[in-house]
Parts: C-alpha cells; sequence; structure tokens
C-alpha cells in the first residue's frame, strides 16, 4: 500500500463518520443533551478542562501504578508457577478460579480494606491486568523448546542458568503480549475503579468526573471524558507497543516488516 | 590421508542394552556395539526404531532401563562434557547473534569471555560463517543455521558427536554440501560420531559403519562396515562401490521396513 494512503484513508473515514453523526442530528432532530455535536464535545473539553486535566492526571497515575504493580507480580507469580510441574498443576487452576470472579463485585471489599480513592482504585486495576501478565508468562515460561532444555543439560547448565540464560528470554515475547493486553486494560481499570471507589475528597480521577457530569445530564462532558480516557489508552497502548518493539525488533518473528 | 585408526579398546561399549519409557512398549531391546575412538557410527533404519532415543541414552538424555552403557568408563551423564548433540533441528536462541549462539555452549562449560570470542571465531571460520557473526538466526536459512549448530557443537572440543539427523530438513544439494564439510571438518579434529540419518546415500557417505535396525522394538539387524578411505569427496558418489553399497544398504533397509 502506498505509504500516504495510510494516513488518507483513516482521515477520509473520520471525516465521513462525523458527517453522519452531524446528519443524524440535523435529520433527527436530537437535543444537545441527548446526541451532542462534535463540536460542542470540544467545547466542553476546552472549558472543563480545569477538572478534565487533573483528573486525567489522577486516572493516568492510578493506571500506572496498577499496571506496573501488575507487571511485576504477575512475572513472579508466572516463575514460581513454572518453578515446578507440581506447583503448577496445584495452583494454576485457583489463578484461573481468581480471574474468573467479577471483580466490580470485589469493589466494596477492596474499600473496606484499602479504604476510598488511590489504593482501592489502584487495586482494581492491578486485579484486571495481573492475569494476561500471569497467563501469558507462566505458557512462556512453560513451553521453551524441549532441543533448548536438551542442549542446556548436556552442558550441565545450572537451574539459575536454566531459567536466566534460556526460560526468560525465551517467554519474553510471551510476557510482552500478556504487558500489552493488560497496557490496555489498565487506564480502563482505573476509570472503573475510580467509577467505583473514588470520591471528590480522596480521589477525583475521570470516573469520578463522570459520576458528577451524569448527575447533571451533563452529556457533552461525558463525551469529553470519553475522549480523554481515549488519549491516555492511546498513550498507554503505543508506550507498551514501543516497548515490545524495542525489545524484539531485532530477532522475534512479531516485529518483523513483512518484506524483511 | 589414510583411514582413521580405530584404537584397540572401544570408546563407547553398549551391551544388552534395553530401553522402555515407564511402562510402554519396549524401543530398543538387545543392543550390543563397540565403538572405537574415530568411528563414524550411521544409525538408520525405519521410522519408531529407536535410533533417536539410543543416541539420547548415549548422551544422557534418557535414562538406561537395562543393560550397560559406558563412555570410556564412565556413565553417560559423567561423560557429558565430552559429548556434543546436533539436533534435528539448529535449535538456537533466536535473541542471540550467530557469533554470541556458537558461544552459548561453551559459556555454559565454564569457558572465559576472550577465549569464547576466540574460539567462536574460528569455528565461525571453520564452518563458514565469517560474513554473518552479527546476523540473528532468522536472518540466515536452514543450511546456515545448521551451520551454527555445528560451530556450537565443535567448540567445546567433543570426543564424541551426536547428530539426529541433522540435515533431514535440507534439500538434497545442500546435505550433500555439508556433509562434504562435515568430513572435511572431521580431518582435522578428531571425534566418533554417532550419525541418525533416513538418507542412505548420506549414510554410506559418511559413516565407517552403518547400522541397520529393526523397529518395533528396535534391534540391531545388520552391520555393515564402509571400507572407503578418507578423505572422501564428492566424487566418491559416482563410483561402483559405493552404488553397490547403497544398493546393499536400501536392500537390508527395505527388508525390515515391513
Amino acid at each position: 500500500m502506498k505509504k500516504h494512503l495510510i494516513w488518507i484513508l483513516p482521515a477520509l473515514t473520520g471525516a465521513i463518520l462525523i458527517g453522519l453523526w452531524y446528519a443524524i442530528i440535523i435529520i433527527g432532530g436530537q437535543p444537545h443533551y441527548v446526541l451532542p455535536s462534535p463540536w460542542q464535545i470540544l467545547e466542553a473539553c476546552v472549558r472543563e478542562r480545569e477538572m478534565l486535566i487533573p483528573a486525567a492526571l489522577r486516572t493516568g497515575f492510578a493506571a500506572i501504578v496498577g499496571f506496573v504493580a501488575a507487571v511485576g507480580g504477575g512475572s513472579i507469580i508466572a516463575l514460581v508457577l513454572a518453578s515446578s510441574r507440581w506447583v503448577h498443576r496445584a495452583f494454576y487452576p485457583w489463578v484461573l478460579v481468581m480471574q474468573m470472579t467479577p471483580l466490580i463485585v470485589l469493589v466494596p471489599i477492596f474499600v473496606l480494606w484499602f479504604g476510598e480513592g488511590l489504593p482501592s482504585i489502584t487495586a482494581i486495576t492491578f486485579g484486571i491486568c495481573f492475569f494476561p501478565v500471569v497467563a501469558n508468562t507462566t505458557m512462556g515460561l512453560i513451553s521453551t523448546d524441549k532441543n533448548l532444555l536438551d542442549l542446556f543439560r548436556m552442558s550441565n547448565a545450572s537451574f539459575t542458568q536454566e531459567i536466566f540464560l534460556l526460560r526468560m528470554p525465551y517467554a519474553l515475547p510471551y510476557f510482552l503480549t500478556g504487558v500489552k493486553i493488560a497496557g490496555t486494560l489498565a487506564p480502563i481499570g482505573a476509570i472503573t475503579g475510580d467509577f467505583l471507589a473514588g470520591t471528590a475528597s480522596t480521589y477525583a480521577g475521570l470516573g469520578y468526573l463522570v459520576q458528577n457530569y451524569r448527575s447533571q445530564i451533563m452529556t457533552a462532558e461525558l463525551f469529553a471524558v470519553a475522549f480523554v480516557g481515549c488519549i491516555i489508552g492511546f498513550i498507554f497502548v503505543a508506550s507498551v507497543n514501543f516497548v515490545h518493539w524495542y525489545l524484539l525488533h531485532n530477532w522475534h518473528e512479531s516485529s518483523l516488516k513483512a518484506d524483511h | 590421508m589414510e583411514r582413521t585408526k580405530i584404537s584397540k579398546s572401544p570408546q563407547v561399549i553398549l551391551k544388552g542394552l534395553h530401553k522402555r519409557y515407564g511402562l510402554g512398549d519396549t524401543v530398543l531391546k538387545d543392543i550390543d556395539l563397540e565403538v572405537g575412538k574415530g568411528e563414524f557410527i550411521g544409525l538408520i533404519g525405519p521410522s519408531g526404531c529407536g535410533k533417536s532415543t539410543l543416541l539420547k541414552m548415549i548422551a544422557g538424555l534418557t535414562p538406561v532401563t537395562s543393560g550397560t552403557l559406558e563412555i570410556d568408563g564412565k556413565t553417560p551423564e559423567a561423560a557429558r562434557d565430552q559429548m556434543s548433540f546436533i539436533f534435528q533441528e539448529a535449535t538456537l536462541l533466536p535473541w542471540l547473534t550467530v557469533h554470541k549462539n556458537i558461544q552459548t555452549t561453551m559459556r555454559l562449560h565454564g569457558v572465559d569471555k576472550k577465549e569464547c570470542q576466540r574460539i567462536a571465531d574460528k569455528m565461525a571460520a571453520l564452518v563458514g560463517l565469517d560474513h554473518v557473526k552479527g546476523f540473528y538466526p532468522r536472518q540466515l536459512s536452514g543450511g546456515m543455521q545448521m551451520r551454527v549448530s555445528i560451530a556450537r557443537a565443535l567448540s567445546v572440543s567433543p570426543k564424541i558427536l551426536l547428530l539426529d539427523e541433522p540435515f533431514g530438513a535440507l534439500d538434497e544439494m545442500t546435505r550433500d554440501h555439508l556433509n562434504e564439510e562435515l568430513l572435511k571438518i572431521r580431518s582435522i579434529e578428531e571425534w566418533t560420531a554417532f550419525f541418525v540419518t533416513h538418507s542412505v546415500s548420506e549414510a554410506v557417505f559418511l559413516s565407517t559403519e552403518i547400522i541397520v535396525l529393526t523397529a518395533n522394538p528396535g534391534t540391531i539387524y545388520k552391520k555393515i562396515f564402509v571400507d572407503f578411505p578418507y578423505p572422501r569427496t564428492a566424487k566418491i558418489r559416482e563410483s561402483p562401490e559405493f552404488q553397490r553399497l547403497v544398493s546393499e544398504v536400501s536392500h537390508h533397509l527395505r527388508s525390515v521396513d515391513r
């Protein structure tokens, strides 16, 4: 595909979608509190910037803390799970059970344990990001090429050599896939957490703003929050993708150009 | 050069060797084999004859069920540091460059960094990888990857080389070429080889002795000595004696593969 088309095509579809949006408003005659126009949303973004920017920073911060904790904690748990087949058999089903538990139900319990605001919000983000990291990293650690393991055994490699020189680098692409999924979930987790456990006095992030605007039927402002959340998500995903590319582009198939 | 001298006392002794995985079928039965230093043993047989298992037992990667297996009077596990294994696939670490890949086994053996690099350079030159030392495995063809694998195996100066169908996945031209190079290297470095293959002509070209195995359970059906002198060159493949041996081995192989 020609290079400039990569930009022109999405811009074109975007323009068509916005046109459709206006068409619906004009033909359908929806009032602005049901369906605000893109321009009104943009206006709301500017008007509410003093609310939106600090809230976005809070949400972003909570997302980063929860995400980093999940990546760190998830890798450690994955290492433990992969350390022996017995540990894996004994604990992995329980990891899955935990993953099946609807996290939202646990929010009041988190609030009870950790208090309202940042600690609970981070805990929720952590809970959402944790499992993809654990599942993918464990998978990577236990699916090391059998021949490579034999090669290491032939050289009388120690357990730590096997872990650090073979299993961990081998699991890196899997781990990074988990991190990528966690990266897309982290901002959603933070906003959800904020929505359920954020208060004006403790931690007023984007989720709290949603509560606030909803009660006043400020629809354009709600769209503005979604827009800002979208930007946070984009920054997260772009950063994580960059790390993925940076670590793998030399050697891994997933980061190769199609025409290498 | 003369044919490699075979010393009086065998280096590898297999006596009444049995192998069974768990409670399953017997994979190998009554394997008796004495292999002298510098011999090149070609192992050939139908699939399921346990030839790869035999190789793994010699390597100490899977335990012997009963019988004896001695390497220089030691158990396979104790003799591991004198052996190198070359797998069916190149089995490289994809995140390391060719140069670093050649060094992996040496590093695990505790060879110091400078020495590793020096030997890796030497090995890369030996197998014709000089110009791709900085490449990653994915940038190389199957044949080139196999060369890296060979260089890595030879870097620790093994006394015994175990090769499990190393050229099975390559096209015939590349395979013939690598066969010739393997023998060229063998004339410089002295090692005993156990070479599993499906290709009769490859076995005849490389081996001092070919072992034909039966399947289910794997037993030794026939031992065939190959008396061509080394160095063997590509030309030898055209000689009538070579053709005769190929058809003899093929004949035996057909009679066990029913």
